[in-house]
């Protein structure tokens, strides 16, 4: 991505006197299927990524994925943003009858803006609160005969008012939507004059930002995160089929990995997608595949394949909200079960979990490096609440090597699957390779890889296979986080994407601490028990109705007395809920 | 290299008088015929009795998992475009709960050899019927539905757009090596029907009757003429010999050059250099 560099007026310099700088401020923007509410909210984040803030947005579909409603939140500051923040401070809303999806996702507080259609002459509803400025609004909407026709792009509109509430240079908007329209002058023109004609309408009242540091940082999403952590993990060949939230993995694969020599493959369904990566690898070929809990769901008897014969594959899972179908652009957290649990017969298989979009980068290159290294299965755990947010991040420097596997040489000795080997691992042939033919084998195999039903070999292969469990258990010892002070009293112990919540929750709540496993499924539980010493309470908060995590951990350690704080996915948590929940559950 | 050369130390556990052991024995000719190097060979399967056939060869070979041979050997194709990569199955794994695999596998046109040892029966399950199971017999199990008739799996292949197509019969043991051989060599995705019996599950004289139902494609057939391709896989005859076989110069309107992964990139450890690629 080039990086144009601005000079650029501090943000400050527009401040009216008297008016405090916020050091980090919600937007809340609010419209109709087709109104670019995204994109609007990918100009301002790109704009606070070159000023040197950092930020993160959020967005939210109707449940049928295109049309309808859409909103979008975003939070821009002066330090990493991993939460979605609690309190609006800028609402925008294009249409009134849209907001009613988004009940909870809005809430204004006395000094918010608040933007709106100048022809929606209703009431804000009583559930968003009341801020105590007077409403602007705007005829963003062309209404002729009482019906709203085409006109200007009310984003770009929308996008010269909020400049001018943030005190931000229109320079820098013009350079953006330059950015996004270049390649088509009339668009462009066309954009550009509507960002105009709004600039010069009577200002907006302001809300202004501290200003960044002016070394301009970047934005990615969770599912561009994934997908370039993969590549510097070694990712050459990636098979998948679109799935909400996890498609944009395979779209950015398609434009980035022939970059590195790879390939990429739209299969037929998710059985195909797996079975293509198990081909890939089986010929020596690190792969990948990405998919939602349907198709997880299919990937089921290929990852028992892919742990039986022993050939490395990542498997991402971005978690949605349900079974079947369920609510496929909302976030949930329980597929842990599914991770860790699913398939028939016993095998060995790890299950990472994502924090946020700057770990997907990290949490791929470890994936890899267990799949690669220990030739089995890891699923890595994202949800749609990561997948589909755009986080703005310091640039990446990764110089790593990719991580190896252990490969056979002529000469070298044990068979295929020799039950010796150091940790259950056996050198991997790779076809080409003269005298080091094989069978790799779905049924239970001979060292050589020749079917059997004999029980004691069926003992001594699975005996094999799950050693390397019992190594990755010792290698990934250490693979958690915890925040907060060590000896605060309460303990909440969280996965995945709560990473974001948490981080906000101890900021303002001394008396917690945080355990936060990257490794699920073999799970640090050495660590945990060390962590949780001395704690006066504890709790485990998830999204997931049966409480997967607080069940799993229950069969693993001596869980008494410490608490389930869940509810089913949909909308993440925010603090407000979570102190009810955890006020609740105490009591 | 002979074609015994091409077999591993396993010993087939097929029923004797199996059609499988025809094509076994046709195929390893068939390499041998091809002086395929056997660690640039991969033989890959699903399940049933025929998907055992790749643990008999020796090659990279791998017996995957019910109905889904093809997926895998795309991917490998993709990854190690230098590997020439056969698949072996049954018509319940191929026709039945593979089957949605087969035209993609066919659209994408990777260079594999997809060869379906057919004999109209789940044999490792004992008996029960498959998709190319005739009318007669499902009726005697009691199974028929008022119009549960066969699939036609060569008319099938052909409709999806299939670059050769050819049919052989196990028990015609020249032919199935010539006709594996000439789908081998076939740069694209190649399709080839065996007519293979169940020794067990089916009387001789049902065998039998399939045998002669069989006829050789007509002296001086066109096997360019799609039409004619087309008309070669209807009616109760079997007509052996290549049906259809496209120019694999000329891709169908609009197909891209197949991307692979290795020519760009070597993997670790494959010891395999670009001169080595296998001689058309």
């Amino acid at each position: 991505m080039s990086q144009t560099p601005l000079s650029t007026t501090p943000a400050s310099a527009a401040v009216p006197r008297g008016l405090a700088e916020s050091h980090s401020l919600v937007m809340a923007l609010v419209g109709s299927g087709g109104d670019g509410v995204a994109l609007l909210g990918d100009l301002m984040l790109r704009m606070a990524a070159q000023q040197g803030l950092y930020g993160m947005m959020v967005q939210s579909y109707g449940p049928q994925i295109r049309g309808g409603e859409s909103a979008v939140i975003l939070r821009i500051g002066r330090q990493e943003t991993v939460y979605e923040g609690d309190r609006t401070d800028i609402f925008l809303c294009f249409r009134l009858a849209d907001l009613k999806r988004f009940q909870g996702a809005v809430r204004l507080h006395p000094q918010s803006v608040v933007i709106q259609e100048e022809s929606d002459t209703g009431d804000l509803p009583e559930w968003i609160g009341r801020s105590d400025r007077e409403t602007y609004r705007y005829p963003f909407a062309k209404i002729e005969n009482g019906i709203e026709v085409p006109g200007d792009p009310k984003n770009m509109l929308a996008l010269a008012l909020l400049c001018r509430v943030l005190g931000w240079p229109a320079a820098l908007a013009r350079e953006a939507i330059g950015h996004r329209f270049g390649s088509r002058p009339d668009v462009l023109g066309r954009n550009l004059a509507a960002f105009d004609r709004a600039l010069a309408a009577a200002p907006p009242p302001p809300f202004p930002i501290a200003p960044g540091t002016g070394r301009s940082l970047f934005a990615e999403t969770g599912n561009e995160a994934i997908a370039r952590g993969a590549i510097t993990a070694g990712l050459r060949f990636f098979a998948g089929y679109p799935i909400t939230p996890s498609s944009e993995i395979m779209e950015t694969l398609i434009d980035e990995l022939p970059l590195a020599g790879g390939c990429v493959v739209q299969a037929e369904d998710e059985i195909a997608a797996l079975g293509m990566v198990l081909g890939a690898s089986f010929g020596g070929v690190p792969g990948m595949t990405a998919t939602s809990g349907p198709g997880l769901s299919l990937m089921t008897e290929m990852t028992g394949l892919s742990s039986m014969a022993e050939l490395p594959a990542v498997i991402v899972d971005c978690q949605r909200a349900g079974p079947a179908t369920g609510m496929p652009s909302r976030t949930e957290q329980a597929d842990l079960y599914h991770a860790v649990f699913a398939g028939h017969g016993d095998f060995p298989r790890a299950v990472l979990g994502v924090f946020d979009v700057v770990h997907a980068r990290e949490v791929m290159y470890k994936a890899f490096t267990l799949s690669e290294r220990y030739q089995l299965p890891v699923l890595v755990l994202s949800d749609a609440y990561i997948a589909q947010r755009r986080q703005i991040r310091a640039p990446v420097e990764d110089s790593r090597v990719p991580p190896e596997r252990l490969v056979w040489k002529p000469g070298m000795g044990p068979a295929r699957f020799d039950v010796g080997g150091e940790h259950g691992v056996t050198p991997f042939r790779v076809p080409g390779n003269p005298e080091g033919t094989y069978l790799a084998a779905g049924i239970e195999h001979t060292q050589e890889g020749y079917p059997t039903a004999d029980g004691t070999i069926h003992q001594q292969m699975n005996a094999k296979r799950f050693r390397k469990l019992e190594a990755i258990a010792r290698d990934t010892k250490d693979w958690f986080r915890t925040l907060g002070a060590p000896h605060a009293p309460r303990g909440i112990i969280a996965w995945g994407s709560q990473y974001g919540l948490m981080k906000e929750w101890v900021a303002g709540h001394p008396e917690y601490r945080v355990f936060l496993p990257e490794i699920l499924h073999p799970f640090p539980i050495a660590a945990l028990d060390a962590w949780r010493k001395n704690l006066e309470s504890a709790a485990v908060v998830e999204m997931s109705y049966q409480g997967q995590l607080h069940r799993t951990l229950a069969g693993l350690t001596d869980l008494s007395g410490v608490v389930s704080v869940t509810r089913s996915g949909g909308t993440p948590m925010k603090q407000a809920e979570l102190e009810r929940l955890l006020d609740e559950r105490r009591s | 290299m002979k074609a015994k050369d091409y077999r591993s130390p396993l010993e087939p556990v097929w029923c004797t008088g199996c059609g499988d052991y025809g094509v076994l024995k046709g195929l390893t000719q068939a390499l041998a015929d091809l002086e395929i190097p056997p660690e640039r060979l991969a033989v890959i399967s699903g399940i049933g009795c025929s998907s055992r056939l790749p643990g008999y060869t020796r090659s990279y070979s791998f017996n995957s998992i019910h109905g889904r041979a093809l997926p895998i050997a795309t991917g490998l194709k993709l990854a190690r475009p230098e590997i020439t990569t056969i698949v072996i199955g049954g018509d319940g794994d191929g026709f039945s709960i593979g089957l949605g695999h087969l035209p993609h596998a066919i659209r994408r046109n990777p260079d594999v050899t997809y060869a379906v040892l057919d004999n109209g029966i789940y044999g490792l399950t004992k008996g029960q019927s498959s998709p190319t199971t005739e009318v007669d017999f499902k009726r005697s199990r009691g199974l028929a539905g008022p119009d549960e008739r066969p699939l036609n799996p060569v008319l099938l292949v052909l409709s999806s757009g299939c670059g050769f197509v050819a049919r052989t019969h196990a028990g015609n043991l020249p032919h199935v090596r010539e006709t594996m051989r000439a789908a081998i060599r076939y740069p694209g995705f190649s399709f080839v029907h065996v007519l293979a019996g169940c020794a067990t599950f089916q009387t001789p004289s049902y065998a039998q009757e399939i045998y002669e139902r069989c006829d050789m494609l007509p002296e001086g057939y066109d096997p360019t003429d799609f039409a004619k391709a087309v008309e070669a896989t209807r009616g109760e005859r079997f007509q052996l010999g290549v049906i259809y076989r496209r120019d694999p110069e000329a891709l169908p309107e609009g197909a891209l050059e197949p991307a692979g992964v290795a020519g760009i990139w070597q993997p670790r450890g494959g010891g395999v250099s670009e001169d080595a690629a296998h001689e058309e």
